[in-house]
């Protein structure tokens, strides 16, 4: 739930209510608005996205040339009603030339049959992407969206304090362990960091480190494994922690929770790469106290999941797939658009080049320890093979129902994760799609 | 419908041949004059509400990894079938159910309190009073909900240390919930009922006062009867609204992992359209909804007139 302006960032979806109702009202006054405010001779793009700063890199585009002319309008973020927006308007063909897609939301928007294939189109650039977000736009080998940034989980943590009491950055989730002990003992009333259960994309995150991937497709069958080891072991793991009383509950981006990361109740955060920006907004006063390190890892094998992440598609009925195309490959690659970015956001673009560009723009002076962009370039470089399912944003409200009762010891976090594997597969199933139970064979 | 109504008077009082042409005359302006209403009851209700039986009966059927897109498939009522069979949505009518036993009497009977207090006579700067209380509602709900959810929070809201327990742990939170939804509602209820009371005729009441009864007597045996017949539209109006619960539990749901994405009927509904996508299964969740607020509403109105008699 984001309840401020300064919460939101770039490629992450969260419930906003308050968004979430004014979406309701706008999806309804929206409908079928055709008038072009394009100069003679260019070619007209319409895009929806709720991606910050949108604006102005529509505003820079149609500034630096004079073929195709985007106009934007700006909807309700993911779940708060820019998913059920934009498959509405696919259904009553009348979506805009280009869709916002997350990563995490690009299988469920394809159920509609409403996205062009763009693997020819996109087949140049494969070297220069991201491979974690490469692969995010390519659920099952076909290309079906076009890559704006990235979004590796890092770990984030109170620097200051951990050196004041000799605390060693922990780097396998053992040594976590011994860390949340040692800050619990330091102050009773601290914890080193939250672990939300409300949080499905959260929890795919940290599970995504692990190896095991929720979802594969297997030629025309989804294999489904949300219950698979590495999962399993992520959730006995965090149980573990839960019921020794190690971890805060908190929701992320909440007061509570900015309360306690400025009041030293929270010595740490599992965060993502748009976090950076969040802290330096929700916290400013912190300057010079925390520090950004790749999460701690399973016995040393190096990974991290990812929180987000935003692609664009184009649609399946647009008039002028081509011009999309120009504006898309512009705005994903063109070294104009993470210094523009960077004026207002601290931008993590899938496209390398660009991100070299965004490292040389960061202003800095709020982290201390390792530099930032080296560290979140190192996380991106160890994300491990994951695909989205179709019913990943689905998911995520299940396992925040499922997850509702460990807190009171009503269940497991493994025995929950076995329900919501039951609860996926009868959905899809139901749906009509094929699924196969299990480990990717 | 009462558009209707005037056209029969007439044609009582006219006898023979010319009324039917100034009947005639006299339906066409009063249907022009029903037209603004005719026209927005059918485009936004009736059109709307054809569309979710039409969309209730269908679903989207996919195949393989689903990429090629869904099929419109008939399925009778089968989506009925599986909203009827399905345990989230027996937990979201349970919880409206308990929110309702706590919010209804205690708001009621709160607002009905603050109306005889005010139409009595001991009540001093009646205006600012009944503004104080009023106020809430016109907050909006979304605002109200945010107001409570940052006292509530454990950290930084005072009302855990006030209580001793979490107010939005498993066991608090529907009273919780219930709390904010009094909070919001007794001030309307209250001017209501004032109205109300407001209208009762003075010499009933001084009769009574007359005959030695006191202000409680007064308010027991004469105001309440005389208003019963607002209390029950009020009654009529909170069920289905506490059916029909969905801002509170929604703005509380991005605070607690307690309050689920399916809480209450209308958050099955939010969540089968917004969130699964299947529009087919949100149609029949709230067409199963309106058929339980209308029955209810039926029972209520049907005790009402009983008791009135």
């Amino acid at each position: 739930m984001e309840l401020s302006p300064a919460l939101r960032d770039p490629g992450v979806s969260r419930r906003g209510f308050l968004r979430a109702t004014a979406a309701l009202g706008a999806a309804g006054l929206v409908g079928g608005c055709t008038a072009t405010a394009a100069p003679p001779g260019a070619t007209p793009v319409t895009i929806w996205s709720w991606l910050t700063g949108m604006d102005k890199y529509v505003a820079a585009f149609n500034a630096a040339q004079k073929d195709v002319f985007v106009e934007l309008r700006v909807i309700a973020a993911g779940l708060s009603g820019g998913y059920a927006q934009q498959t509405n308007a696919i259904r009553a063909h009348n979506a805009p030339d280009v869709l916002h897609v997350e990563y995490q939301g690009l299988p469920q928007i394809l159920l509609t049959g409403g996205l062009r294939d763009l693997t020819a189109d996109m087949a140049d650039l494969e070297s220069q992407y991201s491979p974690a977000a490469w692969r995010g736009v390519r659920p099952d080998g076909r290309t079906w969206g076009v890559p704006m940034d990235i979004a590796p989980m890092v770990f984030y943590y109170r620097k200051d304090l951990f050196d004041q009491h000799g605390i060693a950055l922990p780097r396998t989730w053992d040594e976590f362990r011994t860390a949340a002990a040692a800050v619990k003992q330091v102050d009773p009333q601290a914890r080193i960091c939250s672990f939300p259960l409300n949080d499905g994309s959260f929890f795919a995150g940290m599970s995504w480190q692990a190896g095991d991937p929720w979802w594969t497709a297997e030629g025309d069958t989804w294999a489904v494994d949300i219950a698979g080891e590495g999962t399993v072991r992520t959730g006995s793991f965090w149980q573990s922690m839960i019921t020794e009383n190690l971890v805060a509950g908190v929701v992320h981006g909440t007061q509570d929770w900015i309360a306690g990361m400025h009041d030293g109740k929270l010595w740490g955060l599992l965060g993502a790469s748009w976090s950076v920006g969040t802290l330096g907004r929700s916290i400013p006063k912190d300057t010079g106290r925390w520090a950004v390190a790749t999460m701690p890892t399973w016995n040393g094998k190096a990974a991290n999941g990812v929180q987000g992440g935003t692609a664009f598609g184009i649609s399946a009925e647009s008039k002028a797939p081509e011009a999309a195309m120009t504006f898309l490959r512009w705005l994903s690659t063109n070294p104009e658009v993470p210094k523009i970015g960077s004026t207002f956001t601290t931008p993590f673009p899938a496209h390398l080049p660009n991100r070299a560009i965004a490292r040389q723009a960061y202003k800095g002076g709020y982290f201390i320890g390792d530099p930032v962009y080296d560290v979140l370039d190192e996380a991106a470089k160890r994300v491990p093979d994951w695909t989205w399912g179709p019913n990943a944003l689905r998911l995520f409200s299940t396992i925040s129902d499922a997850f509702g009762p460990v807190r009171s010891g009503g269940t497991t976090l493994p025995d929950a994760l076995r329900k919501i594997q039951q609860h996926a597969v009868a959905d899809m199933r139901a749906k009509g799609l094929s699924v196969r139970e299990g480990k990717t064979a | 419908m009462s558009v209707l109504a005037p056209e029969r008077a007439p044609v009582l009082d006219e006898p023979s041949a010319a009324p039917v042409t100034r009947t005639r005359k006299k339906d066409f302006a009063g249907l022009v004059l029903a037209m603004p209403f005719l026209v927005l009851l059918v485009s936004t209700v009736l059109v709307p509400v054809l569309y979710a039986l039409y969309l209730s009966l269908f679903t989207e059927r996919l195949q393989g990894l689903g990429f090629s897109g869904p099929q419109h498939v008939f399925v009778w009522l089968g989506n009925y079938v599986s909203v009827i069979a399905d345990k989230a949505f027996h937990a979201g009518l349970g919880n409206v159910a308990l929110f309702a036993l706590v919010h209804i009497p205690s708001m009621l009977i709160g607002a009905l309190i603050l109306a005889l207090l005010l139409d009595s006579a001991v009540v001093r700067l009646r205006r600012m009073w009944s503004l104080a209380v009023f106020v809430p509602y016109a907050v909006p709900v979304v605002i109200g909900g945010l107001i409570w959810a940052y006292l509530y929070s454990p950290t930084i809201g005072p009302i855990k240390n006030l209580l001793g327990f979490d107010p939005l742990s498993d066991s608090a939170v529907l009273p919780s919930i219930a709390n904010i939804a009094t909070w919001q509602w007794v001030g309307y209820n209250m001017i209501i009922f004032y109205t109300a009371l407001q209208a009762v005729p003075r010499e009933i009441v001084e009769a009574a006062r007359a005959d030695g009864a006191g202000g409680f007597r007064t308010a027991w045996s004469i105001k309440i009867p005389v208003i019963r017949p607002t209390i029950f539209v009020a009654v009529v109006f909170t069920v289905i609204g506490s059916l029909q619960v969905f801002t509170e539990p929604m703005v509380l749901r991005g605070f607690t992992g307690t309050v689920t994405s399916t809480w209450s009927p209308s958050m099955y509904v939010y969540e089968a359209a917004f969130v699964a996508g299947d529009n087919g299964r949100a149609a029949a969740a709230s067409v199963l909804l309106a058929v339980i607020c209308a029955v209810l509403s039926a029972v209520v109105m049907r005790f009402s007139t009983r008791r009135s008699r």
